[in-house]
């Protein structure tokens, strides 16, 4: 038999009750206060030198082993200089974006934030981001860096450490198969050939390693444009045309030839390049730290070579991705300190090379380029001529959706290197899945 | 209609007299067939335990010879099984890493927590599930099971906008009350089903002893139900140790717990510290491991009691 409990303690009134109390919570939530728009007010009352206040800071690297020590020096050198408490916020790289952007929606966060260049339109969306474009008038920053950190036409974010995403090679490696480093294949078909030189040299050898795993499988972007795809026109997405379709079918000719291999993303392809199992691979500067510490070759430094990448047809200026850092400041309490910030560490000489020494990341800086720490490290110098010179912005970077859109096209491409469907069918499916979400 | 169960029989030991007719208890059979005169049986037995163990342990192996390599060995080709130069370098990084004590602190205090809380609301919630009839009985059950049907992340947002206009971001009450949300529902659902098993008659005898409500459900039906308030415990303290998006998100530097302290501290931007994070990983395992150890008895019989109908 069962036990009945009295009709008076759970009553209908009761659940009402309770069920009105979740929807008060609910609403509440709801009404819960965001921040003000961006004003620009804290840039300007930055540049003009008013009072320093106590702010915040949020970077992925404070708790990098390697970039930690850079980061912790650059705040405790503006620390002292100006009596203020600067505190530390950190994420991991992976999950950055989100944490920040639920953060700086909730009111939880004001200050400055460390933010990739690929997130400023994002985050200049949600209207709390001041514009900087007072604090770079005589800082000397180059033109390209400035541009880099731009949405829209704002300078959302002062540049910090801008390069590009290219090619880089084993010059050991490519000398095995006869290729010269400083004479790398122009073309794509004399990439190609080289390509299979390389894959002669056997040994399981992975000629490029290339990202094939979905979660990378944006790098195709850069060889669509390559191949003469704007990839967006406008607010028209161009997928689907025939470069893009020229360009997946030559990505899967590379498959099916293994001359690149299966499920390599960013991380698997330096643990590829680092082990000396790959010859080639993609990368932005930050990966060269990376990818010494993890080979057993003490020398892999000064095997590293930075390669322009092939183009369609001679004479063409090759691609590449622009890649970087920038410092943003989100309204509220200390922007104007966290601003003024920002322009120290992304511009003071001795702070640049300070933390150039440590990163080894490029600096942003007319004076700090020029100067012979910079110039002596013969990789970084030749990153920036042949690969980071002629580096353009991610055109759907300016679309708010912009990682959907790569996650879109990127599935679409595998599916046509695991032999799902056809190049053509598959661009002419990511290029209306990209519109749609372009709106 | 009632919806309790009966305790299911005690199975009957064998009878001395008939031993060709008694059943078996499972265990006698699988030792039997790991001991079998049949080499085909045996071999299948052994072929089995050992795919089977395999499948379960090799992971661990890997993350602890993972622990005991040099960094740049660790993505050597061909893969070596056993490292060729065997380190500690990443568990004395470990030992002199403070934060990750601070992290470990953090993670007990709101692992506990959740586990004491979750098992003390479920109680009684499951209780009144089983022993009581009300109007919208069967509906509160379903909607406790509701909140399992929503994607985690649509509820961290909501979380996240409910804590932040409470001042309650960055708190352990914020932690344990979003790791509660989450385990609240399995540990009511499966204590309900322990204390369908509790016969009513029992609870009636104690009435007509005098005892009064309160008195019935601490001193009878809760101790009977021990195996299954263990279950749950554990259920939920897992779930607390092991979260990683909702401390990471509703936590905040100070509070911040293992899981998303180990990323934030071993994955970077370009790299990985493979041998400290395994080594981490290994280390903060144990304890959970120990406490599983320790109180599987209770968990087996705790998580399977409630599915026997009698």
């Amino acid at each position: 038999m069962s036990l009945t409990l009295p009709q008076s303690a759970v009553s209908r009134r009761r659940v009402l009750q309770l069920l009105g109390i979740g929807a008060g919570t609910a609403a509440l939530a709801a009404c819960a206060p965001s921040a003000p728009s961006s004003t620009g007010a804290a840039a300007s009352a930055a540049a003009a030198g008013g009072a320093k206040t106590d702010f915040a800071f949020s970077s992925w690297s404070f708790t990098e082993e390697a970039a930690a020590p850079a980061l912790e020096a650059i705040v405790k050198a503006y620390q002292d200089a100006n009596d203020v408490t600067i505190k530390d916020v950190s994420f991991p790289y992976n999950e950055y974006i989100n944490q920040l952007t639920l953060q700086v929606k909730g009111g939880q966060f004001t200050g400055a934030a460390h933010v990739d260049v690929a997130w400023l339109g994002s985050l200049a969306a949600m209207g709390k981001l001041q514009d900087l474009s007072a604090l770079t008038e005589g800082r000397g920053y180059t033109d390209a860096a400035l541009a880099a950190a731009q949405f829209d036409g704002v300078q959302y974010g002062l540049p910090w450490t801008i390069g590009a995403i290219g090619l880089v090679g084993n010059s050991e490696i490519l000398q095995k198969a006869g290729i010269d480093p400083d004479a790398f294949p122009a073309t794509i078909d004399e990439f190609e050939k080289a390509l299979k030189d390389l894959k002669g040299l056997g040994g399981g050898m992975i000629p490029y390693a290339a990202s094939t795993k979905a979660a990378q499988l944006k790098d195709i972007l850069i060889w669509m444009e390559t191949f003469g795809s704007p990839l967006v026109d406008g607010d028209t997405v161009t997928i689907g045309d025939d470069a893009s379709v020229e360009a997946v079918t030559w990505y899967k000719s590379l498959y099916d030839q293994k001359l690149i291999a299966a499920d390599v993303d960013r991380f698997d392809a330096r643990s590829l390049f680092a082990q000396g199992r790959a010859a080639i691979y993609d990368d932005a500067p930050v990966g060269r730290n990376a990818v010494q510490e993890e080979s057993p070759d003490k020398d892999l430094g000064s095997k590293l070579v930075p390669l322009s990448r092939p183009v369609l047809k001679a004479g063409e200026t090759p691609r590449a991705l622009v890649w970087g850092g920038a410092i943003a400041v989100v309204d509220g309490e200390g922007a104007a300190t966290a601003a003024d910030f920002a322009q120290f560490a992304t511009s003071d000489l001795d702070t640049v090379l300070a933390d150039y020494e440590v990163r080894g990341l490029p600096p942003v800086t007319t004076e700090a380029q020029q100067s012979d720490v910079v110039a002596a490290d013969t990789f970084g110098s030749l990153f920036n001529e042949r690969i980071t010179a002629t580096s353009t912005s991610n055109p759907f970077w300016k679309f708010t959706a912009y990682s959907q859109i790569e996650t879109v096209v990127a599935e679409q491409v595998q599916a046509v290197l695991v032999g799902k469907t056809d190049a053509k069918a598959a661009m002419q499916k990511a290029g209306e899945a990209a519109q749609k979400l372009v709106g | 209609m009632s919806a309790t169960t009966q305790l299911p029989a005690a199975p009957t030991p064998p009878s001395a007299s008939s031993p060709a007719e008694a059943p078996r208890p499972p265990q006698r059979l699988r030792r039997g067939a790991l001991r079998s005169e049949r080499p085909g049986v045996r071999f299948a037995a052994w072929a089995t335990v050992v795919v089977c163990g395999g499948f379960g342990l090799l992971p661990v192996y890997w993350l602890l010879a993972t622990s005991l390599t040099p960094r740049d060995q660790v993505f050597a080709y061909p893969p070596k099984f056993f490292p060729s130069a065997p380190t500690l370098d990443a568990f004395a990084a470990l030992a002199s890493n403070d934060q990750l004590f601070g992290y470990l602190r953090n993670s007990v205090i709101v692992s506990v927590i959740t586990a004491v809380l979750s098992v003390l609301v479920s109680a009684y919630m499951g209780y009144s599930f089983s022993k009581f009839r009300y109007r919208g009985r069967r509906s509160l059950m379903y909607l406790v099971l509701a909140s399992q049907m929503f994607p985690q992340a649509l509820l961290l947002v909501t979380l996240y906008s409910v804590f932040s206009a409470y001042n309650l971001l960055n708190t352990y009450t914020a932690l344990v009350l979003s790791f509660t949300t989450f385990t609240l529902p399995l540990c009511v659902w499966m204590l309900k089903g322990f204390f369908d098993t509790i016969p009513d008659e029992l609870v009636e005898a104690a009435r007509v002893d005098g005892a009064s409500r309160l008195r019935i459900i601490h001193s009878i039906v809760l101790p009977l139900a021990a195996p299954g308030l263990i279950a749950a415990g554990l259920f939920a303290f897992v779930r607390g140790w092991n979260d990683f998006v909702f401390a990471l998100t509703l936590a905040g530097p100070e509070k911040q717990t293992l899981p998303p302290g180990l990323v934030n501290t071993f994955i970077g931007e370009a790299s990985t510290a493979w041998p400290e994070l395994m080594a981490a990983s290994l280390v903060v395992s144990l304890p959970v491991a120990i406490a599983f150890i320790a109180l599987q008895k209770y968990l087996v019989g705790g998580l399977t009691a409630g599915a026997v109908k009698g």
